[in-house]
């Protein structure tokens, strides 16, 4: 017979079992009467011999697989009901468990969406990026000039394809409204090595990479939506882009996204161009270009680094311009979540962390239930079940328990969700992360585990039940073996488990603390700023872009309310130029062997007054300080220091012009002004060489206007001004300065704010795991205690009693805390900012908050056994 | 029956259950009565060790039940063999034999 058929015909089954074994008796009986023996004697001997029928039968069923699943059912149908005897605890042990479980899948589908699903291209994992290197000066970065990219595209041996792009911001002009436009140019190879497809039209032909043949775009499929209302024949008409024609040749699918890793703050790319460049005209000094190629089958990425590195000896040997470069090969996978992953790892640990704790907290509880229930299972050992049955109902138990809390935390989990990507906005990709099949797998493993990790050690201490004391006692037992040892020993690791979690949040506030205290060197306070782009094909002329941003300045300063009024290409925390910057008579400044990066902003006279950067010494721009005058510069304190230790600046002369541009632009430094965080609010201050934009005029810059009010009122009328400068003229990225100081941070705060919250339900989970021991323990001692203060004990001795119990446990718990923090804690030193991750001052005072917690929570229930009157304790009994 | 006169060997009973169904369908009465008769009441069976072991034989495929009325006009269980329960035996014989004959090297060798 089946295992199904069995489990369906159980009655039947039964029967059976019961038929064979009474034919057995019956036999026996027959053969002792056959024998001789008086048929009394006979069936009484038989029986005798026999033994246990019961047992007997249990043990039949035990062997089948049927029994398997019908005890299952069973015990399911039994768990249920012994939950829903004692709701309280029901409730209490499904919340813990599903804020634990919850938590963990919020956090999971953060990893998985950002770290683990793998990049919106087919075949990701065989995309690579490649860079070159610079050991010298370290300057390029990950960029790559185009001649280069050329020669690696043709000599390679292992990559299928490569294709060079680079970011491009122009207008898109015709229809009711101009509008900034986000593009990529990029070689024709493009789409061929992302493999993607546009939904509606094709993708660049390989002609379409000469000049002359490029007037072709591809655009997003959200462009399409918002500015040409989803037009299906839009494909093969013609849109104006930077005051010229390109023809539309294809609409990407929706979720296409390329490059995915783009500095934070700039929007997706709504259209791709090709680049239409000729590489013998490109300058193979000045290095432009992102490069993505495409693995051949399996070729790996040392395997290129290597095929990429000789090619790269090879070029340095022919060009100058390549003679002390190198090449870098990586994942694009890796490369695109490098900076997130280990903010996601560390909150991954913590939120597991926090599940343990709530393990412990429901294994608690269910062992201080092992012990009101140790009659029920000592009785159903006295009737025969086998104790690995009671283990297996127990288990059965807790895992129902966890499944319950486990599909409650799941619903958490999607509003939870939601509200992390709310949180940080600029983590890559994590606003695409959903609750899916791997999600819905990582629970369902995590309850079961869950489940039996903190069911095992109540069942085996209820199958350990000494049968003939659990029966003896009459009332709820007292003395119970390991019972209340194993409790301590639980609310000691949940002390240290919190102990850790604060540790960690603690290090990151003080790094949050530390970096909010950072000076930025401007006051952001009523400032707004605006980035414009102006198109080459019509401020071909320097001069024209320098008048174009010197009237609209004209105009907003015009505007109520407002202050000053500047422009400059650079703004801090949001946009740089780094580059290097020569000092007359002197060598190219280094730092170990490696050029110093400054950073090379060009402004507009009022900039300093702006921004509220002091003026240390000498004088600021003018509009006097134009193209046809001396060319000037201003520095930084940090540049000055640098550059002319305990020497006067003024007068010395500057040049921030590369040496590739071929000859060097001198400026005579004319004034000092203070130090600013360009970079980031982490990133240490560079020098700074400012020069006049009307010097060195550039198509794109940000205006910042300082007002005496909320600045964010004036973005409709500023744009008003511009668009009466030039009406095709968008302004994009409107912010004021002090969502741009919040938004350098927001990935700070947020790992900051859930890692605070992390810790704070764990230390609360621990407080109520101690409060829970404490409690129990001093309800056991009720008449222990009460022989003590009838002998004449003080309450002080019995409150110092108590309370010495529980900070002994809170204070071992501690010292172990302490010590698994200081193995953890260094994994997070990425994440910090002027703190150690041994940082003793962290240390000391979360032990103290944990300790004084612990205080309380055990201080609670030594006063309620003091209030005991010895006589009710001594009747107690 | 005493219950110090003879645990079996573990495993040793399946085999020994397999044996004596070999013979033919028999009921789990006749079955403890062979094995008692057949080794000279020196395995004295009891049903608490042999009800579950011929359960879990079946379970397992390698014995077949089925209702038949004995010769004095009772519903008996009778156990056969399956092909499966067959070239189970044989192995087990097999290994019997090689496990009696290395340990009877042993005590031969070692005095």
């Amino acid at each position: 017979m089946r295992w199904y058929q069995r489990f369906f015909r159980r009655e039947l089954t039964e029967r059976k079992l019961d038929a064979e074994l009474r034919f057995h008796l019956e036999q026996q009986i027959a053969d002792y009467v056959a024998a001789g023996m008086p048929p009394d004697e006979a069936r009484r001997r038989a029986q005798q011999e026999f033994g246990g029928l019961e047992q007997m039968k249990e043990e039949c069923r035990d062997v089948g697989s049927a029994h398997f699943v019908e005890t299952l059912f069973q015990d399911v149908r039994y768990g249920f009901r012994q939950l829903r005897r004692s709701p309280g605890f029901t409730v209490i042990a499904i919340l813990t468990l599903a804020l634990g479980i919850g938590a963990n899948a919020v956090i999971f589908s953060a990893v998985n969406g950002v770290l683990l699903r793998p990049l919106p291209y087919p075949n990701s994992n065989r995309l690579a990026q490649a860079w070159s290197t610079n050991p010298h000066t370290n300057r390029w970065g990950d960029w790559v000039s185009y001649p280069d990219f050329v020669d690696w595209r043709a000599q390679n041996k292992v990559f299928e394809d490569l294709v060079a792009y680079r970011t491009w911001l122009a207008n898109i002009t015709g229809g009711d409204h101009p509008e900034a436009l986000f593009a990529v140019l990029a070689s024709s190879s493009l789409f061929s090595v992302l493999q993607s497809q546009p939904l509606l039209g094709r993708s660049f032909l390989p002609d379409e990479d000469k000049p002359g043949h490029n007037r072709v775009v591809v655009l997003s499929d959200a462009l399409w939506r918002s500015r040409f209302a989803s037009d299906p024949h839009l494909v093969g008409k013609a849109v104006v882009i930077n005051g010229e024609s390109y023809t539309v040749i294809g609409i990407m699918p929706p979720r296409f996204r390329f490059p995915l890793n783009l500095p934070e703050g700039l929007p997706a790319p709504s259209a791709w161009l090709p680049l239409g460049l000729d590489p013998s005209q490109s300058d193979r000094g000045s290095h432009n270009y992102r490069v993505v190629g495409r693995l051949r089958p399996g070729v790996t990425v040392s395997q290129a680094q290597a095929d990429m590195e000789a090619i790269a000896r090879n070029l340095a040997q022919v060009y100058p311009a390549d003679e002390s470069l190198g090449v870098k090969v990586a994942g694009l996978e890796e490369n695109v979540t490098s900076e997130v992953r280990p903010a996601l790892l560390v909150l991954l640990g913590a939120v597991g962390l926090v599940l343990l704790i709530a393990c412990a907290n429901v294994g608690n509880l269910l062992l201080s239930r092992a012990v009101t229930r140790q009659r029920e299972v000592a009785l159903r050992l006295a009737i025969g079940a086998n104790r690995s049955r009671i283990v297996k109902q127990m288990l059965t138990e807790s895992v129902l328990l966890a499944l319950i809390g486990g599909g409650v935390g799941l619903l958490l989990a999607f509003q939870g969700l939601s509200l992390l990507i709310k949180l940080a906005p600029s983590v890559q990709r994590l606003h695409e992360s959903t609750v899916d099949g791997r999600v819905l797998i990582f629970c369902s493993f995590l309850s079961l585990a869950t489940g039996i990790l903190f069911g095992l050690v109540p069942a085996f201490q209820a199958s350990r039940t000494h049968l003939n004391e659990a029966l003896k006692q009459s009332g709820p037992s007292r003395r119970l073996g390991s019972g209340p040892r194993l409790r301590r020993m639980v609310a000691v690791a949940e002390t240290a488990l919190a102990l850790m979690l604060l540790i960690g949040a603690g290090l990151l506030i003080r790094s949050f603390v530390g970096l909010s205290n950072v000076d930025l060197g401007f006051n952001p306070r009523n400032v707004l700023t605006a980035m414009i782009m102006l198109p080459e094909s019509r401020y071909s002329a320097p001069n024209r872009q320098a008048a174009f941003f010197k009237e609209a300045i004209r105009r907003i300063e015009a505007l109520p309310g407002v202050e000053s009024v500047a422009a400059a290409d650079s703004v801090p925390l949001v946009t740089n130029d780094t580059g290097s910057v020569s000092v007359e008579g002197q060598p190219e400044p280094t730092l170990d062997g490696v050029g110093i990066q400054a950073e090379r902003p060009k402004i507009t006279p009022g900039y300093f007054r702006a921004m509220g950067i002091p003026l240390l010494r000498g004088r600021t721009f003018t509009w006097a300080d134009n193209e046809i005058s001396l060319p000037v510069a201003i520095v930084s304190e940090a540049a000055a220091r640098l550059y002319w230790p305990n020497e006067d600046p003024i007068g010395k002369r500057v040049s921030e012009s590369d040496e590739s541009e071929g000859r060097i632009v001198w400026r005579q430094v004319i004034g000092v002004v203070g130090d600013v965080r360009q970079d980031g609010l982490a990133d240490k201050v560079r020098p700074s060489v400012y020069t006049p934009l009307s010097q060195l005029p550039m198509p794109f810059a940000a205006l910042i206007v300082k007002s005496r009010m909320d600045p964010s009122s004036l973005a409709d009328p500023v744009r008003r001004q511009v668009m009466a400068v030039d009406k095709d003229q968008p302004l994009f990225s409107i912010q004021t300065m002090q969502e741009v100081v919040a938004d350098s941070v927001s990935n700070r705060a947020f790992q900051t704010v859930l890692l605070s919250l992390f810790a704070a339900v764990a230390m609360t989970l621990a407080t109520i795991g101690i409060y829970g021991v404490m409690a129990h323990s001093a309800a056991q001692r009720t008449r222990e205690i009460g022989i003590r203060m009838a002998l004449g004990a003080q309450k002080r001795d019995t409150l110092r009693l108590v309370v010495g119990q529980g900070m002994f446990l809170a204070l071992l718990g501690v010292s172990i805390g302490v010590i698994g923090a200081l193995a953890l804690t260094r994994f997070m030193s990425s994440l910090l900012y002027g703190v150690k991750p041994t940082d003793p001052m962290t240390f000391i005072g979360v032990s103290l908050v944990l300790a004084a917690v612990s205080l309380v929570a055990s201080y609670v229930p030594a006063r309620r056994a003091t209030k005991v009157d010895p006589m009710v304790a001594l009747r107690y009994e | 029956m005493g219950e110090e006169k003879s645990e079996f060997l573990k495993g040793t009973l399946d085999m020994l259950i397999l044996k004596v169904v070999a013979l033919g369908p028999i009921h789990g009465y006749a079955i403890a009565q062979r094995i008692q008769q057949i080794s000279r009441d020196f395995f004295q069976l009891q049903q608490g060790s042999l009800y579950p072991a011929l359960h879990r034989l079946e379970d397992r495929g390698w014995l077949k039940a089925e209702w038949r009325t004995t010769e004095t006009g009772r519903d008996a269980k009778f156990y056969g063999l399956t092909p499966r329960g067959r070239k189970q035996l044989g192995t087990e014989v097999e290994n019997w034999g090689k496990l009696t004959d290395a340990v009877a090297l042993i005590l031969r060798t070692a005095e």
